[in-house]
């Protein structure tokens, strides 16, 4: 195998630097371990799936090329006018691509970043997209938990450390807060969580998958978490056996089904009026896509599950963190629409 | 092989279902005991207040009970409609889907699925899908001249499935990877797990109608598993009926597929299992068949919904089970279908 | 008479096969349809049986025109013996005679007891009762053709129609199957049979028509035109006269 060009000029180019002193660094290692060329000049990135796409839109709309899908009218409400109307893309994740790599050349993005999972699967796909392009291919760590980082790594790949620095201390933040107030809540006393996915409800996420995260970060007790994997399907009697005390849903036609279905009626949740519907205006707050967006679910649904500890205001907090990420400042009705789990 | 008292297979088949009712109702994910299942469905009965928590009752009547039902009315009408359709094509490898049915269905439920349709409208467009399907796969195989009209029909259903099995993959390729997808994947596997009590009632029309049509023409049936001509000879006029059983057979497998997604094996294996038991002859075969089917998915339907916390698709359960099964009834089987 | 056919032309939509074919059939009488494998029996066969229709001239039954002559109303006049086949399913034997009687019930009612008599009868009448109960798939070749000749019958028709019965048939098969058509006419029944062998025709047939090429070339008595003439002429090869009437017979002549 041949050495990486870039690697090596980039590795002499820095070592220019070095003697130099003082030029910005030309190498950045990503979330893989991998050490990615980082172009003199970045105008131009293009994101490898919808994950990618909102990280960098939060943090350097401007280099955005475009989005996986096109988004809907109610979700470009909420997005930059100029930039959430960024035409299709298409995605770059394994077999099921379906952004073509000649029209990814055609598009000349100067950088791909695609944040998500680190595994071999995603380093391989990195090493030949960019083997087959040219272009340097970053891959960023999608786990809640790594928020901070991944703002940092990205900051460095495109020069702007400052906004990032911003955006990872905001996450650091609240991440810390959050543990510290769930430390308090003694083991038995953790809320019992059933996350409903599907128009019937009976899709769930196993213990660990990325689906569930949220649930994890909040100390709930996640009902389907007793064997691990991804999504699974499971019936309603499994789910009256677990007789969750919450049930928090991203499915608008499930929310409002499970509260007139008698069958659904003797689970506590539903009984207790706890099933909660998640917000999705721009981007989904609890699940989909699994980027930065679920950050201020994680107040959302704190707010929900322990209202004693989580006195903020959420429409307050609402409001900072569109700004913050988001680059708009909702109304009040606007706001009200998003909580309402319209879109 | 010889075939034993006239009753004993239908009496055996009817055993084995009651005996799978039984097991059926006392298993599950959350305990009920016998004595409160008898008692909850006894209150049910006579209309009276059962005196158990909410919960039990809604377990029994609300969840359990319609997915019996389901699973019963399901298996039978697919086992029905492989039946018929075995008989129909002279082939014993043919199962309810050799038309396109499920294909169509399954591409019907797909687009539900893509723009986020209410369960209703899934399941309807799903029902449509299906028969859709089957109608465009009869008129171009009535359409073609010349040959045999029965091998037409069967090479153009594994065509026009071919062309459907690529718009599922196209509506999958464009779903949303993160919502829609699993969703797709999961349906395509075939589960009975959403089931409500509402359900059983949109599928009670379609199967008790179709399988209905099918009982009443199962002695012509004997008839149409003959050479086309030989039939006709006979005095059957092939047309009209080959469309009156490709109908009846279509509206149960069309039914069966918007409620419970892909459930494939059940309409290939089980007229197999009924014909080692009754004989070929269609009189005796198709209730028998339909008894059988009805436990088969029954049996395995408990499986899916007991074995673990998450549901096993049926897809995957009568794929695991029909294999073996299959190959072994093809070992016995040398000296012709009996 | 039962079964005429006037002018008629036969074959598949846009391929004729033959042309200028006057026959009728009448109760009591067989008629042997005769000629070399390739010549059009089978098909002239299937558009008598009103399986194919005519390209011109007409097929009349009972007077009527077959082809206005609904399936059911057909099968109740014309029983059809097909070619030894092994059916897809392993039906019993009494299943398989009991099929004869499709046309005499409704689409959506089953056999009737009387049906069962008939098919019993039928059974019987071939000395086929041992096997009623076996697999129809399980039995010879002779005995097969023989439950189909039961099926036929059970039909109770007043033609009966025979696409080559002695074809697959070894020779004791052969003489018993022809022993059992001679006795369908003695019983005042139409018969109609293909065959490629002419001493078969001339043992069994009153009447003989040959066919080549989709023209019929003689018809007649047996007698006249099963001649080693005909023959040579029918064939295209040389023949040898055996023996004297009434043991007359023929075999393909290679010196």
């Amino acid at each position: 195998m041949f050495p990486d060009r870039r690697i090596v000029l980039g590795g002499l180019a820095s070592a220019l630097a070095a003697v130099g002193g003082e030029a910005a660094e030309t190498a950045v290692e990503d979330a893989a371990r991998r050490s990615v060329a980082r172009p003199a000049t970045i105008k131009r990135v293009f994101p490898a799936g919808p994950p990618a796409a909102i990280l960098l839109y939060t943090l350097a709309p401007d280099l955005l090329l475009g989005w996986p899908r096109a988004n809907r009218a109610e979700e470009r409400e909420f997005l930059l006018p100029d930039v959430g109307g960024r035409p299709e893309i298409g995605r770059i994740t394994g077999r099921s691509n379906s952004a073509n790599l000649e029209a990814v050349l055609a598009a000349k993005p100067d950088l791909i970043i695609d944040v998500g999972s680190t595994g071999p699967t995603y380093v391989s796909l990195a090493e030949r997209v960019q083997s087959q392009t040219g272009i340097p291919y970053a891959l960023l760590d999608g786990t809640l938990a790594r928020t901070a980082e991944t703002y940092r790594t990205l900051g460095r790949l495109l020069g702007r450390e400052r906004d990032a620095e911003e955006k990872a201390t905001y996450a650091e933040a609240l991440l810390a807060h959050i543990a510290q107030r769930v430390a308090t809540v003694p083991a038995d006393r953790r809320p019992r969580v059933y996350y409903a996915r599907g128009p019937r409800g009976l899709e769930t996420g196993r213990g660990g998958s990325i689906n569930v995260e949220s649930l994890d970060m909040l100390g709930a007790v996640n009902v389907a978490g007793g064997t691990g994997g991804g999504l699974a399907t499971v019936s309603l009697e499994q789910v009256l056996a677990w007789d969750p005390e919450v049930i928090v849903t991203i499915d608008r036609d499930f929310a409002a089904f499970v509260r007139q279905d008698p069958a659904w009626a003797s689970v506590r949740a539903v009984r207790d009026g706890r099933v909660h519907l998640s917000p999705k205006l721009p981007f989904g707050w609890v699940d989909f896509p699994p980027s930065v967006n679920r950050l201020i679910g994680l107040i959302w649904l704190g707010k929900l599950l322990y209202p004693a500890l989580f006195p903020e205001d959420l429409v307050a907090e609402t409001r900072a963190f569109y700004r913050l990420f988001y680059h708009v400042t909702p109304s009040d009705e606007g706001i009200a629409r998003v909580l309402a789990g319209r879109g | 092989m010889k075939h034993r008292s006239p009753l004993l297979g239908p009496a055996l088949a009817l055993a084995l279902l009651l005996a799978g009712i039984a097991l059926a109702f006392s298993l599950g994910r959350y305990p009920v005991p016998p004595g409160d299942l008898l008692r909850i469905l006894v209150a049910r009965l006579t209309n009276t207040p059962s005196g158990l928590p909410a919960a039990s009752e809604a377990v029994v009547l609300q969840i359990r009970g319609p997915r019996v039902l389901a699973a019963i009315l399901i298996g039978s009408a697919l086992a029905s409609a492989g039946t018929a359709f075995q008989g129909l094509f002279r082939n014993p490898l043919v199962s309810p889907d050799i038309l396109g049915a499920s294909s169509g269905a399954a591409l019907g439920a797909v687009i539900g699925i893509f723009f986020s349709l209410p369960i209703l409208g899934i399941e309807l467009l799903s029902f449509a899908g299906g028969l859709l399907a089957v109608g465009l796969v009869y008129v171009i195989g009535s359409g073609l001249r010349g040959g045999d009209t029965v091998l037409t029909m069967v090479l153009t259903g594994v065509v026009v499935g071919a062309l459907l099995g690529a718009g599922i993959g196209l509506i999958k390729y464009l779903a949303d990877p993160y919502n829609q997808l699993p969703a797709m994947t999961f349906w395509l596997l075939g589960s009975l797990a959403g089931i409500a009590p509402a359900d059983i009632l949109t599928l009670l029309v379609p199967i008790l109608g179709g399988t209905a049509v099918l009982l009443l023409l199962r002695w012509r049936m004997n008839v149409m598993s003959l050479p086309e001509e030989e039939a006709r000879a006979l005095g059957v006029a092939t047309g009209p009926l080959r469309a009156a059983i490709v109908a009846a057979a279509t509206l149960v497998t069309s039914a069966s597929v918007a409620a419970s997604g892909v459930v494939g094996w059940v309409g290939l294996v089980v007229p197999h299992l009924a014909r080692f038991l009754v004989g070929p002859s269609f009189p005796r075969l198709l209730p028998t068949a339909a008894i059988l089917g009805g436990a088969y998915l029954l049996l395995i339907d408990t499986v899916a919904r007991t074995a673990a916390s998450v549901e096993i698709p049926l897809g995957i359960l009568t794929a695991v089970i029909g294999t073996p099964f299959f190959i072994a009834l093809l070992a016995r089987m040398r000296g012709g279908w009996s | 008479m039962i079964l005429q056919a006037r002018q008629l032309a036969f074959g598949y939509p846009g391929r004729e096969v033959g042309r200028d074919v006057d026959l009728a059939l009448t109760p009591g009488r067989a008629l042997a349809l005769l000629g070399p494998n390739g010549g059009g029996k089978t098909t002239l066969l299937k558009t008598l049986l009103g399986l194919l229709p005519p390209l011109g001239g007409e097929v009349l039954l009972d007077g009527r025109p077959l082809g206005s002559t609904p399936v059911r109303d057909r099968a109740r006049l014309i029983g059809y013996v097909p070619q030894v086949h092994l059916g897809t399913f392993a039906f019993s034997v009494a299943d398989v005679v009991l099929m004869g009687r499709t046309a005499h019930h409704g689409p959506f009612t089953q056999p009737s007891a009387r049906d069962r008599e008939v098919a019993a009868g039928a059974i019987d009448r071939f000395g086929l009762t041992g096997l009623a109960e076996r697999p129809y798939t399980m039995i010879s070749g002779g005995e097969r053709q023989l439950v189909l000749i039961a099926r036929a019958l059970a039909q109770e028709p007043r033609l009966v129609v025979l696409d080559e019965p002695t074809a697959s048939l070894d020779f004791g098969n052969q003489g018993r199957v022809l022993g059992e058509i001679r006795s369908l006419t003695r019983a005042g029944l139409a018969v109609l049979f293909t065959t490629h062998d002419p001493n078969h025709a001339l043992r069994v047939a009153d009447e003989v028509a040959t066919l080549r090429a989709g023209r019929l070339l003689a018809h007649g008595p047996a007698a006249e035109v099963v001649t080693r003439a005909h023959l040579e002429n029918l064939y295209d090869a040389p023949v040898r006269e055996v023996g004297s009437a009434p043991n007359l017979a023929f075999v393909p002549d290679h010196s």
